[in-house]
């Protein structure tokens, strides 16, 4: 392959390049935002709900975790249908992808909600706090700056999974590579320059979060990131 | 204005048929400051705990300005909470939250006040404990830690509690810092401030406390004016126990 | 559940089922090549010289950043232009297999860098080569620090393998898939595979904790 051969391929198509890319953005922000809302709260009900609540949501954990986010996918865009839901390629992907993402959240929330010294939970009860109270100004904020590395990790996850979309046919990055591929026959070239972007963006993405990160940093808080490898 | 603020009577707490707490009864009336004393073990810090409901007793009976707190509350636990002002030993403040915010959290979030109203209490308090605007931007983490323990008290004088309970206070401290901290609650007994505190400064209770309690196995087993029982403790124990911290101070290390 | 058909499973069950094999191998040859490979870059990390180990963490470090459905199709449908022809099989499992060795290799990696240092010396100081220091003080230790790690990477890979119904590898999920189109019901057949992947993962964790409690030695292990 060439160099040459590759800037005019991006050139040449730059349209659905940059369609691939936004749509890319979008299911990763999405999908991160919905995981987000959904971790949080499936971690405080796991910490401070009713016992029933509790078991419900950790089988639910489980289950995503122990079933690929494909199939997951596949289940909302395809099976949601014979029950009357029907939703269009990009928001089944976006509706997967956070709900996959909620679950992997929701156990970064609930290592950090469990590292937050006793002492802060007595503290906050000795100034009279109600549950909720505590929840609010205690638990909930700490708990995502303690999580705050594990998050980062979490979006460039989503970044690379993201491409799954392409399997409900939506135009993000690598379906955009597949369609100038199926034109042009140069896979090689194509592929490569997508595998490039990917790179880039998860460069990107980790170096706007540390940036992010030394603005909201306190002082004596902090904790080791986890992954989705690792929690 | 006097009368009975706390009043404990036959308190039992024990941890998995550990008896901790045997039958402890006492009672702290308006102004007075009363000091805890015991050696490790003792169930100074689950008396206190008791007290504000962190730990539920087994058995007895705890009131509050003559109102029911255990067994049969008055009013909800958090509300009873809210009257009664705790200090811990590691200061426990809000790590995520500025000096100020520290401070007026419980104002804002449980007593509802304005934001302007809880600032201003907040700094009122602040003053009391003599940490100054310079600081009141700063972490936790970014203070030293008779900082954080007056901060501690601020935060605790600012909900404006009928009676303050400290378990403690400066024994995490460095020796050089302990002496800024006994300051502040010097003043607020001087300000009539209603006080009940665990602490081994001996000089210091002697000069503040009213009464002292020398708790021992679970049970009040001396208590009298602080020069009686520092001076010439009727129960043996407590005598050794005396003399051990008297050996402790002159050596230099508490 | 109401919505799930009894007779769908009875009829297309074996068909789906045939699939567990491709989705064996894949699992199994991709990360045992990611443990292979992923162990030698690991080592180069730790032990090679400066110009090696930094070649060994570019090598990680895209690798961790390309999704593996990229990898997949740029192998597949890349490879033949520079006239290297594999079959969908072997494209999926070296896709499977270079991205595992880039997780297993920051596992293996960081197993290795919480060796205490103490440890090493105390090899040397008995006069040990650095071969001997290897095999008997950091890889024993390194690995049994590295196992929960390690199983975890086994699910993804196992999970991940579905990836390969893009380029028409008959494994679970495709098998899967395609009984969903013949049989025009898709939650049936979804919601079967679901729960070979569940159960799988399930006993990979379940027997590997319990072989890591086997061989746990105390006061070392990892923090998980
Ligand atoms: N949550 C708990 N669970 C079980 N046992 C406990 C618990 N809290 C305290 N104890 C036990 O109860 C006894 C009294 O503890 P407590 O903390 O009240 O003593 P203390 O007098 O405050 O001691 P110190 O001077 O060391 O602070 C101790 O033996 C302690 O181990
Ligand atoms: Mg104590």
């Amino acid at each position: 392959m060439g160099i040459v051969s590759a800037f005019e391929l991006l050139a040449k198509y730059h349209s659905i390049f940059l369609l691939g890319l936004r749509n890319t953005l979008i299911l990763t922000a999405t999908a991160f935002s919905i995981g987000f809302a959904l971790g949080i709260t499936i971690a405080v009900l796991r910490e401070f709900g009713p016992k029933p609540i509790r078991h419900l949501l950790a089988a639910y954990v489980e289950i995503i975790r122990g079933t690929p986010m494909l199939l997951q996918l596949f289940i909302v865009y395809y099976a949601l249908p014979a029950i009357g839901i029907v939703l269009p390629p990009i928001a089944a992907a976006i509706l997967g992808m956070g709900l996959n993402s909620g679950a992997y959240q929701s156990e970064y929330y609930r290592a950090a909600i469990r590292a937050i010294p006793r002492g802060q939970y007595e503290a906050a009860l000795s100034l009279g706090m109600t549950t909720r109270q505590l929840i609010e100004v205690l638990a909930i904020p700490m708990a995502v700056r303690i999580a705050f590395p594990s998050m980062v990790n979490e979006l460039v996850y989503l970044l690379k999974y993201s491409s799954i979309a392409y399997f409900l046919t939506v135009i993000e990055l690598t379906y955009a590579g597949k369609i100038v591929g199926a034109e042009t026959f140069q896979y090689l070239e194509v592929y490569t320059i997508i595998a490039i972007i990917y790179f880039a963006l998860s460069m990107a993405i980790v170096r706007f979060c540390k940036f992010v990160e030394s603005r909201i940093r306190v002082p004596g808080l902090g904790a080791p990131e986890a992954t989705r490898g690792l929690i | 204005m006097s009368g009975e603020i706390l009043r404990v009577d036959n308190l039992w707490k024990s941890y998995s048929e550990t008896p901790v707490l045997r039958g402890v009864s006492f009672e702290v009336l308006r102004g007075e400051v009363k000091v805890i004393m015991g050696p490790s073990g003792s169930g100074k810090s689950t008396l206190l705990r008791c007290i504000n409901l962190l730990v539920r007793p087994d058995k007895g009976r705890i009131s509050l300005e003559g109102k029911e707190v255990f067994p049969k509350p008055y009013d909800s636990i958090h509300r009873i909470r809210q009257k009664i002002g705790f200090v811990f030993q590691s200061y426990n403040l809000f790590l995520h939250m500025t000096v100020l915010d520290n401070v007026r959290v419980g104002l804002i979030k449980v007593k509802k006040l304005s934001k302007e109203e809880a600032t201003k209490r907040a700094m009122e308090a602040l003053r009391i404990v003599g940490i100054g605007p310079e600081l009141w931007n700063k972490y936790p983490a970014q203070l030293s830690g008779g900082q954080q323990q007056r901060v501690a008290i601020a935060r605790a004088i600012a909900m404006e509690p009928t009676i303050m309970l400290m378990d403690e206070p400066t024994s995490a401290l460095d020796p050089e810092l302990v002496g800024e901290v006994l300051n502040v609650i010097r003043d607020l007994a001087k300000q009539k401030m209603t006080m009940l505190i665990v602490t081994h400064e001996l000089d210091f209770a002697l000069e503040v406390a009213d009464e002292i309690m020398v708790l021992d196995g679970g049970k009040i087993v001396e208590r009298g004016k602080p020069s009686e029982i520092l001076n010439n403790p009727k129960h043996p124990r407590t005598r050794r126990f005396i003399e051990r911290l008297r050996r402790r101070v002159e050596h230099g290390h508490r | 559940m109401i919505f799930i058909n009894i007779k769908v499973i009875e009829e297309y069950g074996p068909i789906i089922l045939s699939g567990l094999n491709k989705t064996a191998i894949l699992t199994v040859g991709g990360f045992g090549m990611g443990f292979a490979f992923g162990s030698i870059l690991a080592f180069t990390q730790c032990f090679g010289g400066r110009i090696s180990s930094r070649v060994a963490t570019a090598i990680e470090e895209s690798l961790r950043s390309i999704p593996l459905l990229v990898l997949m199709l740029l192998i597949f449908f890349g490879l033949p232009e520079v006239g290297l022809s594999l079959t969908p099989v072997q494209s999926a499992i070296l896709a499977i297999g270079l991205r595992s060795m880039a997780y297993q290799s920051q596992i293996l990696r960081s197993a290795i860098l919480a060796i205490p240092r103490g440890q090493i010396e105390a090899a040397l100081s008995l006069g040990m080569t650095k071969a001997q220091l290897f095999t008997t003080v950091i890889a024993p230790q390194a690995l049994r620090i590295a196992i929960p790690g390690l199983v975890n990477q086994f699910t993804i890979d196992l999970k991940d393998t579905s990836i390969a119904y893009a380029i028409g590898v008959s494994e679970l999920f495709t098998e899967a898939v395609h009984v969903a189109q013949v049989a025009l019901d898709y939650l049936t057949p979804l919601v079967f595979v679901g729960a070979i992947y569940f159960v799988i993962t399930f006993a990979a964790s379940s027997i590997m904790s319990r072989v890591y409690k086997r061989i746990a030695i105390p006061g070392l292990g990892a923090s998980q």
